[in-house]
C-alpha cells in the first residue's frame, strides 16, 4: 500500500512537471522546427510610434521657380544582399539572381550616386504633397521604396541610408514581422523583428505591405485581387494597427490589384498606394495607382542614370 | 543540425523515461532474504596483480561469507611485489597438483597451492599476462559450474554467495552481475555494512551514479534481455558458457566483452537463456577519491567501450538480440557518446543565434529528469533495504541538484576525451596509482555504464 502510493504521488508529480516543460517550450521548439516565427499578433502595434514622427515633418525646399520637379522616379527595392554573402538561394537559375534582389556593392554604388548629384529623398508626406501640386519639390528628388520588410534591409541598406542621410518607405508584410530577434542568416529567408525596427525607424518609414496576404493562391492570382472584399479590408486594417494606424501609405503585393482594392484602400483611409508600372511619379496621377521603377539586378551605374533621369 | 539534436533528445527522454519507471514500479519492498537451503558448489576467481595493500581485505570478506560449498581461486598474476608473500604467510600455502580443461590457453603455470589454514581457498601462481589471462587461468583450474569473478579490491557482503546461489536455481541463467556498492559509502562493511553518505563530493557522486547504474539502468536491462555489462568487480557464470566462449579475451575492457560473448551466446545457442541482475548480491569496491584517478577510470571505461563496439561491429542484429543491440547502438553509443559531441555545440550553435530558449529547454528538461532518475534511485534503493540516516536523505536531497549541474558534467567530458584517446593511441594502457604503491596494477574496469 506505501509503495502504491509512493509510485502514484512520483508519477503524477513527474507527469505534471514533465508537461509543465513541455508546454513553457513547446511553441519555441515548434519555430526551431519549422523555421518560421509565428504571425505578429494582430492586435499588437509595433512600439516605433515615437521614433516615426519625424515622417510627419514637411521640409520646405525653398525651390526657385523654374527649378521644381515635374515629375519624380520612385525606385523600388526588395532584397540587397551583401556580394560575399550570396547564396544558391538567391540564384533563379544558375546565373542569375532573383529580379528582387540588388548587390549590396551596386546599391553602394547607386546612392552614392545619388549624394554626388544631391539628390533630396522625399518622404511619403512630401512625396504625396508634391503629387497634390501643394509642395514643390527639386528636381533631384527621389522616393526610395522597400518592399516586404526583409532582415537584409536593416543588415545591408540601413547602415548605408544612415550614412548618406537618406529615408525611404518600407512595406512591410506586418504579419512577417517577428517579435523575437534572430540572427542574421543570409541563407535563409528572414524578415524585420520588432528590435531591427525599433533601430532603423529614423531612417525607414514603415507602411503597410497588408498583413499577411503577400500570398497567391494555387491558380497563381494574388490574394488581392482572389480574396472577399471583407477578409481583404480585414487583413490590411489589421496591418494598420500593427502600424500604429499610419496611413499614408501602401504597396500592392505583385503590383496586383483591381478597382475594389482602391475602394477598400479609400474606405481604410490610406491616402496613396504604390503599384510597380514602370514609369516616372507626375502629379495628377491616380494617387492609387502611382508607378514605381524596379531596380534589377543586372543594372548598371548606367543603367540606374537612365533610370532616374540623370544625363 | 536542430533536427538531430531534437531527434537524439526525444530518444534521451524515452530512455530515461523507461529507466525511472520501469524499477519504480517493478520493485517491491523487499522481504529480509531467504538462502536456499541446496548450495550448488562455486569457483570464485579472483586475479590479482601486485595487490600487496589490498589482497588482505578481499579475503577477510572471502572469510565472512556465510557460504560453505565454495571455493577461492586466488591467481597472481605474476606480481612483483609481496602479494604471494602475504598470502603464504596469512593462508600457509602448500604445494598440490590439480588437473586442468586444457580448452582455454593462457600464460604459464609456475604452481599451484592449497591453503593449509582454508582448504577451500586455493592459489594459482602464474606468468604475467593481463587480467584477462589470469581469469582464463582460473576458468581452467575451476572445477565448479558457477564461477564467480571478483577484483581484488573488492569486498563481499556475508551473503552474497547465497544470493548468486539462489539466482543459478533458474537453470536458464547463464550469467548473473552482483550489486557493487562503493566501499567508501559505508561503514564497517566486514561486519555490519552501514551506509553513510557524509563522504566527500567525488565519493558522493559515485554512490548516486553506482545507485542509478545498478538499481534503475540494470534492473531495467534485465528485464529488457538486455544486459551488456557485467561488473568485474562482482560477475557469475555458467563455466560451460565460459569454456564455449573460450573465455576472455584480452582487451581494455574485459568485462563488457564478456558479456557481449555472453549475448552472442544466448543469441545463437542458448536462445532461452538469461542473463540477470542480482541486486541481493552484494559487493563493496574501493573507488577513485581524487578527480585525477577518476578521470584515469572513466577514461578508460570509454576507450572499453569503443573497443567492444568496433570490436563487435559486425554481430549487432545478427549474432546479438534486436533489445540488447538496440540498447547498446542506441543508448550507450548514440546517446553516451556521439550525443556528448553534439552537446558542447548546444550552446555555441544556439546561443549565438538568439535562440537561447532551445537551448534552456533542453537543460531544464535534462536536468528534471536527472532529478528524477536519482530520486528514483533513492526510492528503489530503500526498497532493497539500502535505508540512510534522516540526515543522510537530507544531504543527498541537496547533493542531487548541485551534482547535476557539476559533477554530471564531467561526464561529457570524460565520454569525449576517452573516445578521441582511444582513437589517438590505441594501445595505451593507462595504469592508475592506488594509495602507498607505485606498482603497476589491473585497471579495473568495474562498471562502464
Amino acid at each position: 500500500m506505501k509503495k502504491f502510493i509512493t509510485n502514484i504521488v512520483f508519477a503524477i508529480s513527474f507527469l505534471l512537471i514533465f508537461s509543465f516543460i513541455s508546454n513553457v517550450y513547446f511553441d519555441y521548439f515548434i519555430q526551431a522546427f519549422t523555421g518560421d516565427s509565428p504571425p505578429f499578433p494582430p492586435g499588437k502595434s509595433f512600439p516605433i510610434d515615437e521614433c516615426q514622427s519625424w515622417t510627419e515633418d514637411v521640409r520646405n525646399f525653398n525651390v526657385v521657380e523654374g527649378e521644381q520637379a515635374e515629375q519624380v522616379t520612385v525606385l523600388m527595392y526588395h532584397r540587397i544582399i551583401d556580394d560575399h554573402k550570396l547564396n544558391k538561394i538567391h540564384y533563379e537559375t544558375d546565373e542569375k539572381l532573383y529580379d528582387t534582389i540588388v548587390l549590396k556593392s551596386e546599391f553602394e554604388k547607386q546612392m552614392n550616386l545619388l549624394r554626388e548629384e544631391k539628390y533630396v529623398t522625399l518622404t511619403a508626406k512630401e512625396f504625396k504633397l508634391f503629387m497634390e501640386n501643394k509642395l514643390k519639390v527639386p528636381k533631384k528628388s527621389i522616393l526610395l521604396t522597400f518592399d516586404d520588410g526583409f532582415k537584409d534591409n536593416y543588415i545591408e541598406a540601413y547602415p548605408i541610408l544612415k550614412s548618406h542621410n537618406f529615408t525611404a518607405i518600407n512595406f512591410v508584410v506586418t504579419g512577417f514581422v517577428s517579435e523575437r530577434d534572430h540572427k542574421f542568416r543570409s541563407d535563409q529567408t528572414q524578415y524585420f523583428s520588432l528590435s531591427d525596427l525599433k533601430k532603423s525607424c529614423s531612417s525607414f518609414e514603415f507602411q503597410s505591405h497588408t498583413y499577411n496576404f503577400h500570398k497567391k493562391n494555387n491558380e497563381g492570382m494574388a490574394y488581392l485581387k482572389v480574396k472577399s472584399k471583407n477578409e481583404i479590408k480585414n487583413d490590411i486594417a489589421t496591418s494598420l494597427v500593427n502600424l500604429n494606424e499610419s496611413k499614408r501609405s501602401f504597396a500592392y503585393p505583385y503590383g496586383e490589384y483591381n478597382e475594389e482594392t482602391i475602394e477598400i484602400l479609400k474606405d481604410l483611409g490610406i491616402e496613396m498606394a504604390f503599384t510597380v508600372e514602370y514609369k516616372d511619379a507626375k502629379p495628377g496621377m491616380n494617387m492609387y495607382e502611382i508607378p514605381r521603377k524596379a531596380v534589377f539586378p543586372e543594372d548598371t551605374i548606367e543603367d540606374f542614370r537612365l533610370k532616374i533621369n540623370l544625363n | 543540425m536542430f533536427e538531430i539534436t531534437f531527434a537524439l533528445f526525444v530518444l534521451f527522454i524515452v530512455f530515461q523515461i523507461i529507466y525511472i519507471f520501469i524499477p519504480v514500479f517493478s520493485v517491491n519492498e523487499q522481504k529480509p532474504f531467504k538462502n536456499s537451503l541446496v548450495e550448488q558448489p562455486i569457483s570464485v576467481l579472483i586475479p590479482a596483480y601486485n595487490e600487496e595493500n589490498i589482497i588482505l581485505n578481499c579475503l577477510e570478506g572471502i572469510l565472512q561469507v556465510n557460504y560453505r560449498n565454495f571455493e577461492v581461486m586466488i591467481i597472481n598474476d605474476g606480481s612483483s611485489d609481496r602479494t604471494l608473500d602475504l598470502l603464504h604467510n596469512q593462508l600457509e600455502l602448500e604445494y598440490m597438483e590439480r588437473s586442468k580443461s586444457n580448452i582455454i590457453p593462457h600464460e604459464e603455470v609456475e604452481a599451484f597451492y592449497q591453503s593449509k589454514r582454508y582448504p577451500h581457498i586455493f592459489v594459482i601462481d602464474k606468468k604475467n599476462g593481463g587480467k584477462a589471462d589470469a581469469l582464463n587461468t582460473g576458468i581452467e583450474f575451476s572445477k565448479n559450474e558457477i564461477i564467480i569473478t571478483l577484483d581484488a579490491d573488492s569486498v563481499l557482503d556475508r551473503n552474497a554467495l547465497h544470493a548468486i546461489n539462489s539466482a543459478f536455481n533458474d537453470r536458464r541463467v547463464i550469467a548473473a552481475g552482483g550489486m557493487v556498492h562503493i566501499a567508501q559509502g559505508f561503514r564497517d562493511i566486514y561486519a555490519k555494512p552501514t551506509p553513510t553518505f557524509a563522504v566527500s563530493g567525488i565519493l558522493k557522486y559515485q554512490i548516486i551514479h553506482y545507485l542509478t547504474a545498478f538499481y534503475l539502468h540494470k534492473l531495467t536491462q534485465t528485464k529488457m534481455k538486455s544486459i551488456t555489462v557485467i561488473a568485474g568487480a562482482f560477475g557469475a557464470f555458467k563455466r560451460y558458457a565460459l569454456m564455449e566462449v573460450k573465455g576472455y579475451r584480452r582487451t581494455v575492457g574485459d568485462d563488457m566483452d564478456i558479456t557481449i560473448k555472453m549475448q552472442q551466446l544466448i543469441a545463437t545457442k542458448y536462445k532461452t537463456y538469461k542473463m540477470i541482475f542480482v541486486p541481493h548480491a552484494i559487493c563493496y569496491t574501493e573507488c577513485p577519491s581524487t578527480f585525477r584517478d577518476l578521470f584515469r577510470q572513466r577514461i578508460r571505461w570509454q576507450k572499453a567501450f569503443i573497443d567492444c563496439v568496433l570490436h563487435y561491429k559486425t554481430s549487432f542484429f545478427r549474432k546479438i538480440n534486436i533489445t540488447p543491440s538496440l540498447y547498446l547502438l542506441l543508448d550507450s553509443l548514440l546517446l553516451g557518446t556521439l550525443n556528448a559531441f553534439i552537446m558542447i555545440h548546444i550552446p555555441f550553435t544556439f546561443i549565438s543565434s538568439n535562440e537561447y530558449m532551445i537551448p534552456l529547454g533542453l537543460f531544464t528538461m535534462a536536468f528534471f529528469l536527472a532529478g528524477y532518475q536519482s530520486i528514483a534511485a533513492i526510492l528503489v534503493s530503500r526498497r532493497f533495504g539500502l535505508n540512510y540516516s534522516k540526515l543522510d536523505y537530507l544531504r543527498i536531497t541537496l547533493f542531487i541538484p548541485i551534482e547535476i549541474l557539476t559533477y554530471r558534467l564531467l561526464g561529457i567530458l570524460f565520454v569525449i576525451t576517452g573516445t578521441i584517446m582511444y582513437f589517438r593511441n590505441k594501445e595505451e594502457w593507462t595504469v592508475s596509482r592506488r594509495v602507498g604503491s607505485d606498482n603497476k596494477k589491473y585497471e579495473y574496469a568495474k562498471e562502464p555504464v
